[in-house]
């Protein structure tokens, strides 16, 4: 198979990068490995705000099909249930599906692989019944199951908040949440005083110690100050942050730096989401955690500069679309945790010097 | 920090570590360990790790293994379960045309004591239940088998250091100088003064070489290997080409290409590979892989080991070779035998750096 652009991951990110390639007129080839697209996105059932200025907040399911639905009218090529296996020696990109291996050759790669959620290890916490924050709201909005009745959260993010009302609006009761720093790490002070409403007890200074239980968690055992408080709960919910997943950067090679609010080890990037391998671009989480508005501005960008690159898109042109969107970034993200900014500026200074090159040269 | 040693080896792999460990056997003090990565990174860390003997060509080669292969069991207990299964290796041939070819391997093994068996279609499938039934017969050693090169490598260390013997890791070495009897060593993290060297830098020989100005024809080769998902104990033997570890994965590799240091995997690879894999073991064709790793090899333009005395630069040793892990309890004893009695057990004359003269 062969095509102009092809986009490695159909969540957000991706989705906005076809559009701006796809309404250009190349070719694009989107893949995923799952069997839909929008990635997280689309089982998000809590409000999106802090989105670019032509949306309007909404919720994360409605974006998601609104992403999907502008790419429609366009020479969009969708493989789900595809995932990215390998490279050829070509450079073609090995693609799977399900039975079968085969390479799609393109001009252009856009990776926009998403973020894959971290855990918190304690004594036991293999044991069913623990899971991550993200699995438990997929398993309410996907898959319609209720994870548990009686539910621990440890960690205190915005999205943790989210999922803990959400539970708590599906018949779960929720025994507290727990987090180790001295204040909840949320930072949006509605879903903080809807946790208040709902006489979720908070219990601050303290980290799960162990879980106990038969052959499924019974007991949570929370350690705060001295004391360890037992809870009675079948449910725990790990808000360990989240990764970029990076393994198809590793297999192109690109090279890597390390900044700790963007996620850790990400692929280095230029101001147009240029990685090091001159025809790989990166958008959305891939290229460092952050917040939905980022997540769509990056792989827009993503696309504006391939298609600048594939000449369907004058260089002024481009140039000052780069300009007006990174500026969006820098409204987003500074006004939510300006770290976070400086991070990213940081990340595209440090482009001309790679930190981890080379990796599987020993 | 001391500065100054009797021996500085080049190399933390399998080979710098057993002799490093072999060392301080004997002698307990004064060496030191320099590797510009951490042991294992390298060739060590990404092997299939056979202990291989038969069809070794020239079957003084062989010999030589085997004489390794022999050292496991003792080695095992000197410095903890390194997990060596003597499991007998297995070579199929698919065509009785081969059969012969095997014949006179078995035949020229036999004048120097290597028992190999050429075994019969049916001798073959009852001894290995799952291979391709179309297979015409096989060589069969007992004395193959495979190790844990991580347990190997690490015990060896763990063993070594106990011993006395110093590391420095992250420590890549950029220069090598003699004055008078010293030499002094130039590390990135410092300078090292010494009476002797072991260069045991695998790949890395022909670079190591020309800092003393010796030249050392050793070549990179890629291997690139697959991994399955764990499965039940089904390969009963260390067949050519594949192994069944202790946790139930099947690593199998049998590409060989040239890409320097390039340690990357390609798709061609790893479907040749399991094409290969399946054809050999057609079950396998119902197994996930669910790694890909590749390894570059040291490989000596002669494909033989080269060990002992640099003649032309006193106190200067060589030991660099492919099969390291086969061959390491061997050639690290032998290397102290070298550097304290002068002399070896065993003659490593065959494998002198002079013969590239």
């Amino acid at each position: 198979m062969e095509t102009d652009v092809l986009i490695i991951g159909a969540g957000p990110a991706g989705l906005a990068a076809a559009f701006e390639a796809g309404s250009r007129g190349l070719d694009v080839v989107m893949i995923d490995e799952s069997s839909r697209l929008g990635g997280q996105l689309s089982q998000q059932t809590q409000m999106v705000s802090m989105l670019p200025s032509q949306y309007p907040p909404m919720k994360g399911f409605e974006l998601a099909k609104l992403l999907i639905n502008q790419l429609h009218d366009f020479p969009v090529k969708i493989l789900l249930n595809h995932p990215f296996i390998g490279l050829y020696q070509d450079g073609s990109i090995g693609v799977s599906d399900g039975k079968n291996v085969f390479p799609i050759s393109a001009k252009k790669v856009i990776v926009t692989t998403g973020a894959a959620e971290r855990a918190i290890p304690f004594l036991k916490w293999t044991m069913p019944g623990v899971m991550t924050i993200g699995a438990a709201q997929t398993l309410v909005n996907r898959d319609f199951v209720v994870p548990g009745k009686k539910a621990v959260i440890f960690g205190s993010s915005d999205f943790a908040l989210d999922v803990a009302i959400q539970l708590k609006q599906v018949g779960v009761e929720i025994e507290g949440i727990i987090e180790e720093s001295t204040k909840l790490t949320a930072q949006n002070m509605d879903k903080i005083n809807l946790i208040k409403q709902a006489s979720i007890p908070i219990y601050l200074n303290s980290f799960i110690k162990e879980v106990g239980g038969n052959g499924q968690v019974e007991e949570v055992y929370v350690q705060q100050d001295q004391e360890v408080k037992t809870f009675h709960a079948d449910l725990v919910c790990v808000d360990g942050g989240r990764k970029p997943i990076t393994e198809v950067f590793y297999q192109l090679d690109c090279s890597f730096s390390y900044q700790e609010k963007l996620g850790g080890w990400i692929p280095q990037y230029n101001e147009r989401l240029q990685s090091s391998q001159e025809g790989v671009y990166l958008g959305g989480n891939a290229a460092g955690i952050s917040f939905h508005g980022s997540i769509l501005l990056t792989g827009i960008i993503a696309g504006i500069s391939v298609c600048e690159d594939l000449g369907v898109l004058e260089a002024d042109e481009a140039n000052s679309l780069r300009d007006s969107l990174f500026k969006e970034i820098k409204i987003i993200e500074s006004k939510q945790d300006d770290h976070l900014w400086l991070e990213r500026m940081t990340h595209i200074e440090n482009f001309l010097h790679p930190k981890l090159k080379n990796q599987f040269i020993s | 920090m001391n500065t100054s040693y009797e021996t500085i080896i080049i190399g933390g792999g399998v080979i710098g570590n057993s002799i490093a460990y072999h060392l301080s056997e004997r002698y307990r003090e004064g060496v030191l360990v320099i590797d510009k990565k951490y042991p294992l990174s390298g060739t060590s860390g990404s092997t299939q790790a056979w202990v291989w003997v038969h069809n070794k060509t020239p079957s003084s080669y062989a010999e030589f293994s085997m004489y390794s292969a022999e050292l496991y069991p003792y080695l095992s207990r000197k410095i903890g379960d390194v997990e060596y299964k003597r499991t007998g290796g297995l070579s199929p041939f698919f065509n009785e045309k081969d059969r012969d070819k095997a014949k006179r391997l078995a035949e020229s093994y036999r004048e120097i004591g290597i028992k190999i068996k050429v075994l019969s279609r049916e001798e073959v499938i009852e001894k290995e239940p799952s291979i391709n039934p179309n297979v015409a017969g096989a060589t069969f050693s007992k004395i193959d088998g495979n190790v844990n090169p991580f347990r190997l490598a690490d015990m060896y260390m763990r063993a070594a250091k106990k011993n006395g013997i110093e590391y420095s890791y992250y420590n890549e070495v950029i220069d090598i100088q003699k004055k008078n009897d010293q030499f002094i060593v130039f590390s990135k993290n410092g300078e090292y003064t010494c009476k002797n060297v072991i260069l045991a830098g695998g790949t890395w020989s022909r670079e190591l070489g020309k800092m003393v100005g010796v030249h050392i024809p050793v070549n990179q080769v890629r291997g690139q290997i697959l991994v399955t998902e764990p499965l039940k104990p089904f390969i009963n033997y260390t067949i050519s080409g594949m192994r069944q570890a202790n946790n139930g994965e099947v690593l199998i590799g049998y590409s060989m290409e040239e890409a320097g240091f390039n340690r990357s995997t390609t798709l061609d690879v790893m479907q040749e590979t399991a094409n290969m894999a399946m054809y050999y073991i057609p079950d396998l064709g119902k197994a996930k892989v669910v790694r890909a790793f590749s390894g570059i090899r040291a490989v000596p333009e002669d494909g033989l080991p080269i060990i002992g005395k640099v003649p032309s630069v006193e106190n200067l040793y060589v030991a660099t070779m492919h099969s390291g892990i086969t061959l390491s309890p061997l050639v690290g004893t032998l290397m102290t035998e070298l550097l304290v009695d002068g002399d070896t057990s065993l003659s490593i004359a065959p494998y002198s750096i002079e013969r590239f003269k």
